[in-house]
């Protein structure tokens, strides 16, 4: 081996060392790209031409950005934005909120930590289906439980998923209880790898815990925090079969996200064109906020 | 304050942070246990109000089950088309993340997000495409074409977990070996590859999982054939009836894998996701 290295002069052994690098990496990306060359560009072909259950047989024509301008008239897509945003950013949020508490309370020395932490998992990696299927069973307005419960606590029953007051709501906390678990154990992984230098130093000069906590642990969890919002933001933004099954984006399509409406419009009314383009705009949102956060990453680095 | 006083603020602290944990336990686990104990009731009793918890269990709900769907072949296609891809997606993703770790490149970051993009890609945009595609090549209904769709999520999150396991692989052991004579591929695969197992169990894992709970593509691409059970779960949801006790029993059965993976892999996975971005 080394005798034959000898034999390639310098110059060629550079130039290998640097295209070294792709051998590793092209094969995956090779292999996504002729998955997915196709179907993206039919899909952005689509978008260009009308294609409708009632006249594709008489031709497909093309009618450029007319889908596109349709949908920004279109009030039940600017409401399908306005529903994803807001459960993207209420569902966050608490997300946030809660997997913080819950990762400072598993940091602690607590025996059986592993366990618990195991149990705490399960609702990430718990089926979709089963998820929806499971919360509608337990949100049922005259058989669930957690109606019957509250009534034996005092409340009155609450219309979870009929009301269009409430169904936001609930949606919500079904991805709450789905992910705070995936949010909790990737801060809790930040915080084991923190120093603890800092904390003692703070802790000289007099500091108090949430004084420690708010100028120490927050800026030091900022890399982490912003790559579990960037997954989060990714599935949040194309939730799709949990919602389907718990509401189907009713009532009233209060919880109609986009991925919702491109259903609708694609398997329902078989408008190809209309659901293409709005999967594209869909895209087009979430690239630009993940390179966003994608950039505030790099800045981290 | 005196000493007896702190360890005694310290033991109600201590206390409270039980009490804390165990309720996030519960609530974590409370619907899926509510789920497992409905599987075993009559059928009758699944909305009896107020909740019946004392009972005796009948397996009636899984009989019917496994008696009015060909339960067996589809949890054969679930597992088939699971472990497939994952084999495929985790040497592409180990490959590309040890790329991606040990190189430093023009466009290294950039390039590594991009990976994240199929990610992105909202599974309703391009089922229908998907259709399209394999409708043309007679794939539809088969177990290669759901392997196939599910490679545009299984290779990104293979590659992004594995980059997190290999930063944490000293390159010193990779130098030693090549100056002991290596090439850099042996060395990979000597040195590295090994102390990456766990990482790598981790991610197969997760990967596995993905597969195994994914819905969207299975229930558009398949028919009779190469149906999965999440699939199979909502066949149990008709127009006229929503059968519960199956639904329960079948998603009682479903969760079973999920649950001795959660417990298999708690300590790498999460490791793994948070690592991709941040060097180690």
């Amino acid at each position: 081996m080394n005798l034959t290295q000898r034999r390639v002069p310098i110059s060629i052994r550079r130039a290998l060392r640097k295209v070294e690098p792709a051998f590793y990496i092209a094969p995956a990306f090779i292999v996504l790209a002729i998955i997915l060359v196709y179907p993206l560009g039919y899909a952005l072909w689509l978008s260009f031409h009308q294609w409708t259950l009632r006249t594709f047989k008489q031709g497909i024509p093309f009618i450029g950005f007319e889908n596109y301008r349709d949908l920004f008239s279109n009030p039940d897509f600017i409401n399908s934005i306005k529903v994803t945003f807001t459960f993207v950013i209420l569902a966050i949020s608490f997300e946030f909120i809660l997997g913080m508490l819950l990762a400072l309370l598993l940091n602690q020395e607590l025996k059986g930590r592993g366990l618990f932490r195991s149990m705490i998992l399960l609702p990430m990696m718990c089926t979709n289906v089963v998820i929806g299927l499971m919360w509608r069973l337990l949100l049922n307005y005259q058989y669930g439980l957690v109606n019957y419960y509250l009534g034996q606590l005092g409340f009155l029953p609450v219309e979870w998923l009929s009301s269009p007051k409430v169904a936001m709501a609930s949606v919500v906390l079904v991805d709450v209880w789905n992910t705070t678990s995936f949010v909790a154990l990737m801060l809790l992984a930040g915080l084991q790898s923190l120093p603890d230098e800092p904390y003692e130093a703070a802790r000289i000069d007099g500091a108090s815990s949430l004084q420690s906590f708010v100028y120490l642990t927050l800026p030091l969890l900022k890399p982490i925090i912003l790559v579990a919002l960037l997954w989060r933001f990714i599935d949040t933004f194309r939730i799709f079969d949990v919602i389907y099954l718990l509401t189907a984006g009713g009532p009233a399509r209060v919880t109609e996200t986009v991925s919702i409406y491109v259903y609708r419009y694609g398997f329902q009314s078989f408008n190809l064109g209309v659901a293409a383009a709005s999967s594209f705009i869909m895209l087009l949102i979430m690239l630009a906020i993940s390179g966003l956060l994608a950039r505030a990453i790099r800045r981290e680095e | 304050m005196n000493r007896g006083n702190l360890r005694w603020i310290k033991k109600v602290n201590q206390i409270i942070v039980y009490i804390l944990v165990i309720l996030a336990v519960f609530l974590s686990i409370a619907p899926m246990v509510y789920l497992a104990i409905t599987s075993f009731k009559e059928p009758e009793l699944t909305f009896a109000i107020p909740p019946v918890w004392k009972f005796t269990p009948t397996l009636q709900n899984y009989d019917e089950v496994l008696s009015s769907t060909d339960f067996g072949k589809y949890f054969m296609n679930s597992i088939v088309v699971a472990l497939v891809t994952t084999g495929i997606a985790l040497s592409l993703g180990t490959l590309a993340a040890y790329g991606f770790s040990r190189f430093r490149f023009r466009g290294h970051f950039w390039l590594r997000m991009s990976s994240l993009v199929p990610q992105m890609l909202p599974p309703i945009a391009i089922v229908v495409p998907l259709y399209v595609l394999f409708n043309k090549l007679d794939w539809i209904d088969t177990r290669q074409a759901l392997i196939v769709s599910y490679l545009t999520f299984t290779i990104p999150l293979s590659t992004w977990m594995m980059i997190g396991f290999f930063d944490d692989v000293p390159v010193e052991l990779e130098e030693a070996a090549m100056i002991d004579g290596c090439s850099r591929f042996g060395a990979l695969v000597r040195v590295s590859l090994p102390l990456a197992i766990p990482g790598m169990a981790a991610t197969a894992i997760l990967a596995f999982l993905y597969c195994w709970n994914e819905f969207l593509y299975a229930v558009i691409l398949t028919g009779r054939e190469a149906r999965t059970l999440p699939v199979i779960i909502t066949s149990f949801m008709t127009n006229k009836s929503v059968l519960w006790g199956r639904i329960a029993a079948s998603g009682t059965l479903v969760l079973i894998p999920v649950l001795i993976f959660a417990l298999l892999a708690q300590r790498y996975l999460i490791r793994g996701l948070a690592k991709g971005a941040i060097k180690g």
